[in-house]
């Protein structure tokens, strides 16, 4: 191989390229599957807005002569409202007359196509949207039908779609950053899912029996909140003094802790079913009902059209990085993964840290079991199953080695995310549940494989410029 | 030599799964393509573990095709969040209608609502939705009730005069389950009201979770816990199944008398067999079709039967040996 400036400057490259890719693998690998989804699901989109309301009006003035009469036809939801606003708005102003308007239903339509029949009246034209330009009384009118066209877009890259692919999997990335610092001490909480549902469980059973129910206030919903996450924290606490003083390993500590809360939160709740069908038959493992509405708020409501859970999980992962990246407490927890002998001999109090991690996590867990009770009105004994294993497959698909000392709070996120948007994207392009397990299963080993390489090719890297440097060419 | 193993190894697993992803994707355009003139359906099912459920997606989507529709079938593995979470994909990507097996009744409100609020049709089939403030464009299910109070006559029949201990292995968390279990123990109450001897007497009902294992290790825990059981009702075939294996491995099959439910293949085979005395069957197949034409009776502004429940009849030994559909 000739010795060059160009070929050597275009080494340079490839090499700053490889380094880039190999420190940001997990975010070329979302990027790669964001991509993949967007091509997947490149479909036909029918925008039911004031601009394509407008758009009618003005297909329907071309085509039909006036005095033109139309009937409008849309469902009852806030954007269909919009859209019709901004079709009579524009046929008003061409005075062309609205013969009906239906807000409704295919039925709807058919009754008002009766009515207008019955009183002896005709329009000429129906302005409607794609949608209901395929209901059958409006297909059968025997009248032109004018809808906006439609354009095509991957439904992946929609904003709705995406705030749902962050939304549903905001539960699982708050208690992602949790599991983060429990696996850089090397060890494992598989207690989450079960400390999710006990928070949940008695966040609702105390606000519907303690603060008052469908009357209780805001404070005291927020009590029944805190109670509910304070549970969880000394469920991790509980676990933490497990690991720490009786040198329990953490995976089966955990996994007593799991079963045990989970059957905590499956007797609270049939005990709470009961007292309501006052006593007697045993009550049924169904969600524990939350009356107040305004419980619904932090996991349904939304700021600025963000929903909630995704903004308190912003808020978390920014303390999380903080507090890692930032503070002694996170060097800690960084020492005590890297070897937990040399962080004790140099001073670093590896019980206090080891139980503060473990609390932290139960915390995290707790604040994602509030965010399931409010997003489903109450709490749910049977929430979080199988958790452990997704927020697990996060944090190490986000780059963390489970031997502990190696990972970050960023990484974890964009595991999760990784995570979030293969199954989004699988849902969205339709692949059946069945195949969709094995994509998702051989998704997270070449994820978890490709990382696992990179110290081999950085280390190969090096080998490879040593070599360069001291002998000529192979 | 590894490392260039493991890069190729890599490499082959994510061309398999992108692979997978882009054919299962031109699948679904074709089947697009071919009839989905008129939209598409989104599908939640309970479970597709459990072959009812299958039925009814299967029959849903034939019947569809023939009216213009494709459907697209997913599985909430009987957790709500993933049921609600398929709801909100449904809504992102534009479907024309959406069929629920609703895992939890109440906590899937908030899911509907949001449907509602986008103005998607929510239709119910099995298992209905009660939650507060919700729409629900139409149901199709089985008269439950009327089911259990069925299976409480069949294991009237079953244990005879002797009466004896009977176990429930039950599902709470599926209302249709309650509803079941409320039947067969007003049948049960009916039968010992003027009676002193051969009571039946229903001793336990134990979690089942309608699935195989689950049933096998509640059964299992059962005879230990009451040796003399005459009977056992479970609410689905799947834990009937169980229970029948933990009754052979514990040598007990000949004294414990079985009543399933739903008249799956499995169970009607096992009824053959002379495992399982007798089910109340369902019919998912008339379900997903009435579901699918609910539908397009709902799209067509026609009027349609709102709760639609089909009355389940008694599948017995002597059934089976008739039934064309075993050979």
């Amino acid at each position: 191989m000739p010795e060059g400036v160009s070929e050597s400057t275009a080494g340079r490259w490839r090499r700053r390229l490889l380094d880039l890719l190999g420190r940001n693998l997990s975010v070329v690998v979302l990027v790669l599957l964001c991509l993949i989804s967007s091509a997947a699901t490149w479909r036909e989109q029918n925008p039911i807005t004031s601009r394509s309301g407008a758009a009618v009006a003005r297909q329907v003035l071309v085509a039909c002569q006036a005095p033109c009469s139309v009937l409008v036809v849309a469902r009852d939801t806030e954007a269909d409202r919009v859209f019709v606003q901004a079709i009579e708005e524009g046929l008003d102003a061409a005075g062309a007359r609205i013969a009906g308007r239906v807000f409704g239903q295919p039925r709807d339509v058919r009754l008002e196509l009766e009515r207008i029949a019955g009183t002896g009246g005709s329009f000429d034209a129906i302005a409607t949207h794609r949608i209901a330009s395929e209901w059958g009384p409006v297909r059968t009118a025997g009248k032109p039908v004018f809808a906006p066209g439609s354009y095509y877009w991957p439904t992946f890259l929609t904003a709705r779609n995406l705030l749902n692919v962050v939304n549903q999997n905001a539960d699982i990335a708050i208690i992602a950053l949790g599991m983060t610092l429990v696996i850089l001490t090397a060890g494992i909480d598989l207690s989450v899912g079960s400390l999710l549902a006990l928070a949940g469980v008695i966040a609702a059973v105390t606000a519907q029996e303690w603060f008052g129910g469908a009357a209780a206030s805001p404070a005291g919903l927020l009590a029944a909140m805190l109670l509910g996450v304070a549970a969880a924290a000394l469920g991790g606490l509980l676990s933490g003094t497990m690991v720490t003083a009786f040198r329990v390993p953490p995976f089966v500590a955990t996994l007593g802790l799991m079963m045990l809360a989970r059957g905590l939160a499956l007797i609270l709740a049939v005990g709470h079913q009961r007292r309501l069908v006052g006593g007697g038959a045993e009550g049924t493992p169904e969600a524990v009902r939350v009356d107040a509405a305004v419980f619904a708020w932090l996991g349904n409501g939304a700021v600025l059209g963000v929903p909630n859970p995704i903004l308190l999980m912003l808020v978390l992962f920014v303390a999380a990085h903080l507090l890692m990246t930032r503070t002694m407490f996170g060097r800690y927890v960084y020492a005590v993964g890297g070897n937990v002998e040399a962080a004790r001999l140099s001073g670093v109090p590896v019980t206090a840290v080891l139980l503060a991690v473990y609390c932290l996590c139960g915390a995290f867990a707790g604040l994602a079991g509030i965010v399931d009770a409010s997003r489903f009105e109450g709490g749910r004994p049977n929430a979080g199953e199988l958790y452990e294993l997704q927020v697990i497959a996060a944090v190490v698909v986000g780059g963390a080695s489970l031997a502990g000392g190696r990972g970050r709070i960023a990484g974890t996120l964009i595991g999760a995310m990784i995570i979030a948007v293969i199954q989004n994207g699988l849902n969205i392009a339709g692949v059946a549940s069945y195949e969709q397990k094995v994509v998702f299963g051989a998704l997270i080993l070449a994820a978890v494989l490709l990382d696992r390489l990179q110290p081999k090719i950085a280390s190969r890297r090096a080998r490879m410029t040593r070599a360069s440097t001291s002998t000529p060419v192979q | 030599m590894v490392k260039r193993l493991l890069v190729a190894i890599v490499a082959t697993i994510v061309l398999a799964a992108l692979g997978a992803c882009g054919g299962a994707e031109t699948g679904a355009g074709e089947g697009q393509g071919a009839v989905a003139a008129r939209g598409t359906i989104g599908f939640s099912a309970m479970t597709l573990k459990n072959p009812f459920f299958k039925i009814i997606a299967d029959t849903m989507t034939a019947e569809a095709e023939r009216h213009g529709f494709d459907v697209v079938v997913t599985d909430a593995e009987r957790d709500v969040n993933r049921q609600s979470q398929q709801v909100d994909n449904f809504l992102a990507s534009g479907v024309a209608a959406i069929v629920l097996n609703p895992v939890d009744r109440i906590a899937i409100g908030p899911a509907v609502r949001r449907a509602n609020e986008a103005g998607v049709p929510v239709f119910t089939s099995d298992l209905q939705a009660v939650a507060e403030g919700v729409e629900i464009a139409g149901h199709v299910g089985t008269d439950n009730y009327q089911g259990g109070l069925l299976a409480g006559e069949a294991m009237i029949e079953a244990l005879g005069e002797a009466g004896g201990e009977v176990l429930v292995l039950h599902f709470k968390q599926a209302n249709s389950c309650v509803l079941r279990v409320d039947g067969f123990r007003h049948a049960i109450g009916e039968y010992n009201r003027d009676r002193t001897e051969g009571r039946i007497e229903i001793v336990a009902e134990l979690e089942g979770g309608g699935l195989r294992d689950e049933g096998y290790r509640a059964m299992a825990d059962g005879i230990q816990a009451y040796p003399d059981l005459a009977g056992v009702f479970a609410i689905n075939d799947p834990s009937a199944l169980g229970a029948r294996t933990a009754l052979e491995q514990a040598g007990r099959a000949d004294q414990v008398r079985i009543v399933g439910f739903d008249g799956e293949l499995a169970g009607k085979q096992a009824i053959r067999d002379g495992k399982i005395y007798a089910d109340p069957i369902q019919y998912p197949d008339r379900m997903g079709v009435t579901t699918v034409r609910n539908i397009v009776s709902y799209l067509d502004g026609e009027d349609f039967e709102r709760v639609h429940l089909i009355p389940t009849a008694l599948y017995r030994q002597a059934d089976a040996e008739q039934d064309p559909a075993l050979d």
